[in-house]
C-alpha cells in the first residue's frame, strides 16, 4: 500500500483503471494538448455522421475538435475482455433512434436501385410496454393488437418502413428449433441441461466469464436472429430482393440485443450486411414518436376490424382458440407477406421456452407438472413426474435476474461436474474435489439423489425481458427511476422498515416491481399470467377434438423451411418441423436456425505483473 | 490521570516471521487459539498460542506463539484479507484472483480441537463471481451469510449452505468505485462497505425481496479502507485516506449520523479494529485502535456520558490511552485487529509491508 520505495503493479490494483484488458489502446495522431494527467476536462462525442468530436465536459459546447476517427470496430469491442458497458455505448451509438432516421432519410427512392426495403419487426415484449405505457394514461385499456396497429400505421405512414411485423412468428419458429434441439441432447448429441440462449446478456456474460457453460448453452438463433433471416433470406428471396437490399429494424426490450445483431455470425460477408441491420429499444421508438409528434394514444382506422389473414391466439386465451380459415401461406398480394401475428405462447413473458421443452415432456394424461418457487417468482423449478411410478422425467428452471444466474451458474457446474469460472490453480481444484467427494461418501447415500435440470430458461433482467433495460420507464415512478434518492435519511425521509405507509422507504423498487407487473399483464392481454401447464396440455392434442392453436404458424414454418432448406428428398412442405431432411438441408437448417459462442479470452498477458 | 502521560502503553508479545511478501491482514479465531495471517505471497500462515501460566500475577500473563501451518492457498494472487466463521471451523480467503477460497479441516477432531489448528486445511469451495481483485470477506455474527467487496464495484452476500455450499444472495451495484471493505453489524444483518468513492453503505436485507441499501454515509474526503462496528452495534468507524477516523452512531434503526470526527494520523488509515478493551472508565464502549501510512498505532478509549437526571443528550467522548509509532519500523501496517477471545481484549495483531505480523499487548499503567 506504499508508495515508498519500489512503486510496483502490485499497488495499482487499488487504483481505478478504466479498461485495463482494452485490447486495441487508441492511438491518436492528433494529440490533445498535455494537461494535468487524469484530469478528464474533455470528453469526446459523436455526431450523427460518426465523426469524434473532442469537447469540454464542463457544458460549455465551444466548437468541437474534429478528430480522428479511432480505429476500434465494433468486433474489437466484442471480443475484448474489458466491460460490457464499453462495448454497450459504441452500439448504442451505432444503432440508435437518429442512425434509423439517418437511413430513411437517405434511403434513395423506390425506382432507384440502391433503394433498400425498410422492414421493421417489433417484439411482443416492447408491444406490452407501449401498451401498458398508453394504458395507464387512457380511460380504456389498450390491447397488444391495437398497440400493433398503432405502430405499424407510425412506422408505415410517419417514418416510410414498407413492411412491420411483430417477431412472434419468428419466436414460433426458434421455440420449434429450440425444442428440436432439446430432443437432439435427449438422446445425447450435446450437453444436458440445456440452457436457453434468447437473452444476449447472458450469452455475453457466459462468453467472458463462464466459458464453462457455453457447451450446454442452447445453439438455437434468437427469436430476433430467426426474424433476420426470415426478412433477409425468406421474404428477400419472395420479394427478389439480396439481402443488402434490405434494411431491417426491430424494436426490442433490450439494449444488449444490439450487441446480439453485431455478432459476426449474423453477418452476410457476401453481401456485407447483418441480418438485423439496426436494432432499436422500445425506450427509442417512443422516442421516434415523440419526435414525429404521433400520438400512440389515438386509435388508427381499423384496429378493431377483424383481420383477414393469419390471425392467431392473441386475444382469446391460450389453448381455446379455434383454427383460422385456411388463406395462402405466408404471401399475400404482391409483395405483401402476412405472417401470423401475435402468436401466444403460454409460458412466460420472456418467451416461453422453458414451457415449449415441458410440453415435450411427457403424455399429459400420465404425468405431473410440480411448480416449486426457489426465490421468488425468478427462481421457479418445474418438475415433471409420471403419476403413477413418481419417477421424475424432466426437470427444469426459471432463472432470472443476475443473483439467481450466478446460482444456476455454479449448480449446473457442479452437477455437471465443471470447473465454474476462470479458475483458480489447479491444485486448488483438486483439493476443492476432494472436500466434495468426502461429503458424498459420508453421507452414505448415493450421490446426487437431487437429480439435476435438463432444461434451464436464463434470463439476466429480473422479472425477464418485460423488465428488459430498454423498456419504458413507468410514468408515474419515473422519478423514482432515475433519480432516487439514496440517501433517505439525509432527505428528511422517515426511514422505517416497519411502516409500510411510506412507498418511498427502503423498498425502494416497489414502484418499478408494480410497474413490470403491469407490462406482464398487457403482455399476456389482460389475462392474469397463464398457469403453467402440464405437459402437451397446451397446444391440444395432436390427434384430439382441439386443433393446436398455433397449427397455421406451424404449417408456415414448414414452408419457410422448406422455402430455405430446399430439401431434395420431398417435394412439398414437409408436414413437421421435425422431419429429418436430407444432409445438405440440414446443413443449411442449421446455418439459418442455429448459430454458435465463443469464449472471451482474456487479452491481458501478465504483463511481468508481480501479484 | 494527567493529561501528557499515557495511561498506558503497547507492548510487543510477539514478532512472527515467514511471509515472503507484504503480510495484508490478520485473523483471530474466534473459538480457538488459532492466528492466522495472509500475505502477497499467497499463502495464509496459522499459528497457535497459549497462555503462560504465569505465577507474577494475572494481567502479566502474556501468550506465547508458535506457527502450526502454512496453507499455500492456490490462490493465483495475493491474498488481500481472511475470515473467520464464528464457529472457528472455516476460514474464508480473499484474493486479487477474484476468488474466494472456503477452508476448513478434513478431520472432524482436528476442527474439534481446541488447542491449535494442526490437521490440515483443505480447500472446500471457491466462491467466484468477482469479476476482479476481491478486496475482504466478512462473516456475519449468526455466521449464516458472508460478504465480500471488489475492485469490480460490487459487494456480494452470501447465504452458507451445509456441506460448503454457497449461494448467492445479493450482488450489490451501489458503490461508484472500487469497494475496500465490508464489516458486518456485531448483532443484527446489517451490512456495510467501504470504497474508494469515499462513501460508506449500509445495507438490509428485504426479506421478500433483496438485499438493498438503505444509507450512504458521506463525509470522508478520500477513500474510505476500513470499518469497523462498536462490540454493542450503536456505532460504526471508518478510517480514511483523508487521515481521519470518523465515529457514526445509529440515531434511529435506519439512520447513522457522524458524531466523531479524530485525528492523530499523518497519512492513509489502512485499518481499524473496535475491541471490548479493558475499560478504565464508566460507560466505555471499548478499545478502538487504528493504524495505517504513518505506521503509528493509536488506541482510543471511547466512552459514552449519561446525561444525569435532568436529561439531555447523551455525548460521546474519546481518549488516546496509547500510541505506539514506528510499529513495524519504516513499513505501512497495513491492519489491526483485536483478539476477539475472553481474557485477551487487550490484545491485538499487526501486518505489515515489512511482511511481518506482530502481536501486542496494551499494558495499563
Amino acid at each position: 500500500m506504499a508508495f515508498s520505495g519500489a512503486l510496483t503493479l502490485t499497488d495499482l490494483n487499488d487504483f481505478i483503471t478504466p479498461s485495463q484488458a482494452c485490447i486495441k489502446p487508441v492511438e491518436q495522431t492528433n494529440k490533445p494538448d498535455v494537461k494535468d494527467p487524469g484530469a478528464a476536462s474533455t470528453e469526446i462525442q459523436v455526431d450523427s455522421s460518426g465523426s469524434y468530436y473532442e469537447v469540454t465536459s464542463d457544458g460549455t459546447k465551444q466548437a468541437g475538435r474534429r478528430l480522428e476517427t479511432a480505429q476500434i470496430s465494433l468486433n474489437d469491442c466484442l471480443a475484448c475482455s474489458g466491460c460490457i458497458t464499453s462495448a454497450e455505448s459504441v452500439l448504442i451509438t451505432m444503432q440508435s433512434h437518429t442512425e434509423v432516421l439517418n437511413f430513411l432519410t437517405n434511403n434513395p427512392d423506390r425506382s432507384s436501385p440502391t433503394h433498400k426495403i425498410p422492414v421493421l419487426s417489433i417484439s411482443p415484449q416492447s408491444l406490452a410496454s407501449l401498451a401498458a405505457s398508453v394504458s395507464s394514461s387512457s380511460s380504456h385499456p389498450v390491447d397488444l393488437s391495437h398497440v400493433l396497429h398503432r405502430v405499424k400505421a407510425f412506422c408505415k405512414e410517419a417514418l416510410g418502413f414498407e413492411h412491420v411485423f411483430d417477431t412472434t412468428f419468428a419466436r414460433h419458429i426458434a421455440l420449434l428449433e429450440h425444442a428440436r434441439e432439446f430432443q437432439e441432447r435427449k438422446r445425447g448429441e450435446g450437453k444436458l441441461p440445456m440452457l436457453a440462449s434468447a437473452c444476449p446478456g447472458w450469452i455475453c456474460y457466459a462468453e467472458k466469464t463462464h466459458a464453462e457453460m457455453l457447451p450446454f448453452i442452447s445453439t438455437t438463433k434468437s427469436p430476433q436472429q430467426v426474424m433476420g433471416t426470415l426478412v433477409k433470406e425468406w421474404m428477400g428471396g419472395k420479394w427478389g430482393k439480396k439481402p443488402d437490399q434490405i434494411y431491417h429494424v426491430t424494436v426490442m426490450p433490450c439494449y444488449d440485443k444490439k450487441l446480439e445483431a453485431s455478432r459476426q455470425d449474423f453477418y452476410n460477408e457476401q453481401y456485407a450486411t447483418r441480418d438485423v441491420d439496426c436494432v432499436i429499444t422500445t425506450g427509442e421508438l417512443e422516442l421516434l414518436m415523440r419526435e414525429k409528434n404521433w400520438d400512440l394514444s389515438m386509435a388508427v382506422g381499423g384496429e378493431d376490424a377483424p383481420k383477414r389473414t393469419l390471425k392467431l391466439g392473441s386475444t382469446s386465451p391460450p389453448a381455446s382458440s379455434s383454427m383460422s380459415p385456411a388463406t395462402p401461406l405466408g404471401l399475400g398480394d404482391g409483395d405483401e407477406i402476412e405472417l401470423p401475428e401475435l402468436i401466444a405462447h403460454p409460458g412466460t413473458s420472456s418467451g416461453s421456452y422453458l414451457q415449449s421443452v415441458i410440453s415435450m415432456a411427457g403424455d399429459a394424461s400420465s404425468c405431473e407438472l410440480a411448480v416449486r418457487t426457489v426465490r421468488g417468482a425468478d427462481y421457479e423449478e418445474y418438475t415433471v413426474a409420471d403419476r403413477a411410478t413418481g419417477a421424475v422425467l424432466f426437470k427444469g428452471a426459471k432463472c432470472y435476474g443476475f443473483r439467481n444466474l450466478q446460482n444456476v451458474v455454479r449448480k449446473v457446474g457442479r452437477d455437471a461436474g465443471v470447473q465454474v469460472g476462470r479458475g483458480a490453480a489447479g491444485r486448488m481444484a483438486a483439493v476443492r474435489a476432494r472436500g466434495r467427494g468426502r461429503k458424498t461418501t459420508a453421507d452414505g447415500a448415493a450421490p446426487e439423489v437431487d437429480k439435476g435440470y435438463d432444461y434451464v430458461e436464463v434470463m439476466a433482467c429480473p422479472g425477464g425481458c418485460v423488465n428488459g433495460g430498454g423498456q419504458l420507464r413507468s410514468p408515474v415512478q419515473d422519478k423514482d427511476a432515475e433519480g432516487y434518492p439514496r440517501d433517505w435519511a439525509q432527505n428528511g425521509v422517515k426511514v422505517d422498515d416497519d411502516s409500510d405507509t411510506t412507498v418511498s422507504g427502503p423498498k425502494a423498487n416497489w414502484g418499478s416491481k408494480e410497474w413490470t407487473k403491469k407490462v406482464e399483464g398487457a403482455y399476456w392481454g389482460g389475462l392474469p399470467t397463464p398457469p403453467p401447464t402440464p405437459p402437451n396440455a397446451e397446444p391440444g392434442e395432436p390427434n384430439g377434438h382441439r386443433l393446436r392453436p398455433s397449427v397455421n404458424a406451424d404449417l408456415l414454418a414448414s414452408q419457410v423451411l422448406f422455402d430455405l432448406c430446399k430439401p431434395t428428398a420431398v417435394s412439398s412442405p414437409t408436414t413437421s418441423w421435425h422431419t429429418n431432411m436430407d444432409d445438405e438441408a440440414e446443413e443449411w437448417r442449421r446455418k439459418f436456425f442455429r448459430t454458435q459462442y465463443r469464449a472471451v479470452e482474456s487479452e491481458i498477458i501478465g504483463l511481468a505483473v508481480k501479484w | 490521570m494527567t493529561e501528557n502521560e499515557s495511561p498506558a502503553d503497547i507492548q510487543l508479545v510477539a514478532q512472527l516471521e515467514g511471509h515472503d511478501d507484504r503480510a495484508w491482514h490478520v485473523a483471530w479465531n474466534p473459538k480457538r487459539p488459532i492466528l492466522a495471517s495472509c500475505s502477497a505471497d499467497k499463502t495464509v500462515r496459522m499459528y497457535h498460542y497459549h497462555s503462560t501460566s504465569s505465577t507474577e500475577g494475572e494481567g502479566e500473563s502474556k501468550p506465547v506463539f508458535s506457527h502450526s501451518t502454512t496453507i499455500p492457498t492456490g490462490h493465483a494472487k495475493t491474498v488481500r484479507s481472511i475470515a473467520w466463521s464464528p464457529s472457528g471451523k472455516t476460514l474464508a480467503t480473499a484474493s486479487f484472483d477474484s476468488n474466494i477460497g472456503i477452508w476448513a479441516q478434513e478431520d472432524e477432531d482436528d476442527a474439534e480441537d481446541l488447542t491449535g489448528g494442526n490437521g490440515e486445511w483443505e480447500c472446500m469451495s471457491l466462491l467466484e463471481g468477482h469479476e476482479t481483485e476481491c478486496k475482504t470477506v466478512a462473516y456475519s455474527a449468526g455466521g449464516n451469510l458472508l460478504a465480500s467487496c471488489s475492485r469490480d464495484k460490487t459487494v456480494w452476500v452470501w447465504e452458507v449452505h451445509p456441506d460448503y455450499d454457497f449461494e448467492c444472495m445479493g450482488v450489490l451495484m451501489e458503490h461508484s468505485q472500487d469497494v475496500k471493505c465490508v464489516a458486518w453489524h456485531p448483532t443484527e444483518e446489517v451490512l456495510a462497505s467501504a470504497s474508494y468513492d469515499d462513501t460508506i453503505k449500509l445495507y438490509l436485507d428485504d426479506p421478500s425481496e433483496d438485499w438493498y441499501c438503505f444509507a450512504t454515509l458521506a463525509g470522508h474526503q478520500s477513500t474510505v479502507w476500513s470499518l469497523a462496528f462498536s462490540p454493542d452495534g450503536r456505532f460504526l468507524a471508518s478510517g480514511s485516506d483523508d487521515f481521519t477516523v470518523r465515529i457514526w452512531e445509529r440515531v434511529q434503526e435506519h439512520q447513522w449520523e457522524c458524531v466523531e470526527v479524530l485525528e492523530g494520523h499523518e497519512r492513509s488509515i489502512y485499518s481499524v479494529s473496535w475491541g471490548k478493551g479493558k475499560a478504565t472508565s464508566e460507560g466505555s464502549l471499548g478499545w478502538l485502535a487504528s493504524t495505517g501510512g504513518d505506521g503509528l498505532i493509536l488506541v482510543r478509549e471511547l466512552s459514552i456520558t449519561t446525561p444525569g437526571e435532568s436529561g439531555g443528550k447523551s455525548t460521546l467522548s474519546d481518549k488516546v490511552i496509547a500510541r505506539l509509532p514506528s510499529a513495524h519500523d519504516v513499513a505501512d501496517v497495513n491492519s489491526v485487529v483485536w483478539c476477539p477471545r475472553d481474557g485477551y481484549e487487550d490484545v491485538f495483531a499487526t501486518a505489515g509491508d515489512d511482511g511481518l505480523v506482530k502481536v501486542w499487548k496494551v499494558h495499563t499503567n
